[in-house]
């Protein structure tokens, strides 16, 4: 339940912070919400990433 | 468009102008404005003092660096001399200064006195913040006149709105500045964009993550939009806390969230306008 609710969370408010991010090399909301959505994602597979990295610690380090 | 091949857009204007930023009208009286420099002066003041008057010694508290005997005695003596590190009314040095003078009071009594609460200090305190943030803007508008003054020709376009109201706009109702320089459905879909994650932090800590007297170092940031937190300040935060909101801490991270990502939005909004008479080269060799 907690993850779900990290996740509910946490994948809109990346969303939301993207649009304003990529929203800086774009001049039209159409473009921004296209870019937004590709980097999203990426940040998506980046916390994927992080997440994964942080838990490969936790085995071999026992933190 | 204003010229061209000499001008470069990332070339800032020297550490001059930005120090003389920190005091309103300086800039204005430099260029020559008097009257606005005037006004940009004694708008600040009256705003600042607006808000001193009743929270008086408690901006001490609320400073990122609280010069208290436990701190740094760097500290105090420069609250002593009215140099207390509180962001962000240090923008609008002058009046931080004069409200500091009037009440830096380093005894045991004086430092209880930071600690205790006053009536309608959330008020207080945004509008004390307000003086600085609209310091800020007032040197904004200088730094665009001065960039005129360098680098704009006689033929230059003048742009759709003064670029530094596109930015204090933008801290009132965020993508207001994108409408008035003309990017309006980019100027909603980033403004909902910061509304809905200040929103969101605000229903998670059930209206009490913006609330400078308890979280006076993320307050900084959440002041960045300063809609939200005029908002917070009126409604949200006199309210009384009727037990710990589980997700207290998500509320406060995500209105502060919210404030960072209005900081682009301002700094957005100003490029567009800016853009409009100084095009990027690449841009501007595309066109041709």
């Amino acid at each position: 339940m907690s993850l779900l609710f990290r996740l509910v969370v946490y994948v809109p408010v990346l969303f939301l912070i993207a649009i304003v991010v990529v929203g800086q090399h774009h001049t039209t909301a159409r473009d921004t919400v296209r870019a937004a959505v590709v980097r999203t994602g990426r940040w998506v597979i980046w916390s994927v990433v992080l997440i994964v990295c942080m838990l490969a610690f936790d085995l071999v380090i026992g933190w | 468009m204003a010229s061209s091949t000499t001008t470069n857009p990332t070339r800032g204007l020297g550490w001059a102008p930005f120090l003389l930023g920190f005091v309103p009208g300086l800039l204005q009286l430099q260029l020559g404005q008097k009257k606005r420099a005037a006004v940009a002066f004694g708008s600040c003041l009256v705003l600042f003092f607006a808000g001193w008057i009743l929270i008086r010694e408690r901006l001490f508290y609320w400073a990122l660096l609280t010069p208290d005997e436990t701190g740094s005695e760097v500290l105090r003596i420069a609250a002593h001399f009215g140099l207390p590190l509180t962001l962000p009314e240090i923008l609008n040095l002058p009046a931080n200064a004069l409200g500091a003078i009037l009440c830096f009071d380093g005894s045991a009594t004086g430092e209880r006195l930071w600690r205790m609460p006053r009536d309608f200090e959330h008020l207080g305190g945004f509008l004390t913040g307000a003086s600085g943030m609209l310091a800020a803007f007032w040197s904004a508008a200088a730094h665009w006149e001065l960039r005129l003054l360098r680098d704009g020709g006689e033929t230059s376009p003048k742009p759709p709105c003064n670029p530094a109201l596109c930015a204090g706009l933008s801290w009132l109702v965020p993508g207001w500045g994108h409408t008035r320089a003309g990017q309006k459905d980019k100027g909603l879909l980033m403004g909902a964009a910061v509304a809905v994650v200040f929103a969101l932090g605000l229903a998670f800590s059930h209206g009490h993550a913006v609330d400078r007297a308890t979280y006076s170092v993320w307050w900084i940031g959440q002041n960045l939009f300063g809609g939200g937190s005029l908002f917070a300040a009126l409604v949200t935060g006199p309210m009384r806390m009727e037990g710990m909101p589980p997700n207290l801490d998500l509320g406060v991270v995500l209105c502060t969230v919210a404030g960072l990502m209005n900081l682009v939005v301002m700094v957005d909004a100003y490029t567009v306008a800016e853009r409009a008479v100084f095009p990027l080269k690449q841009r501007q060799e595309a066109v041709a």
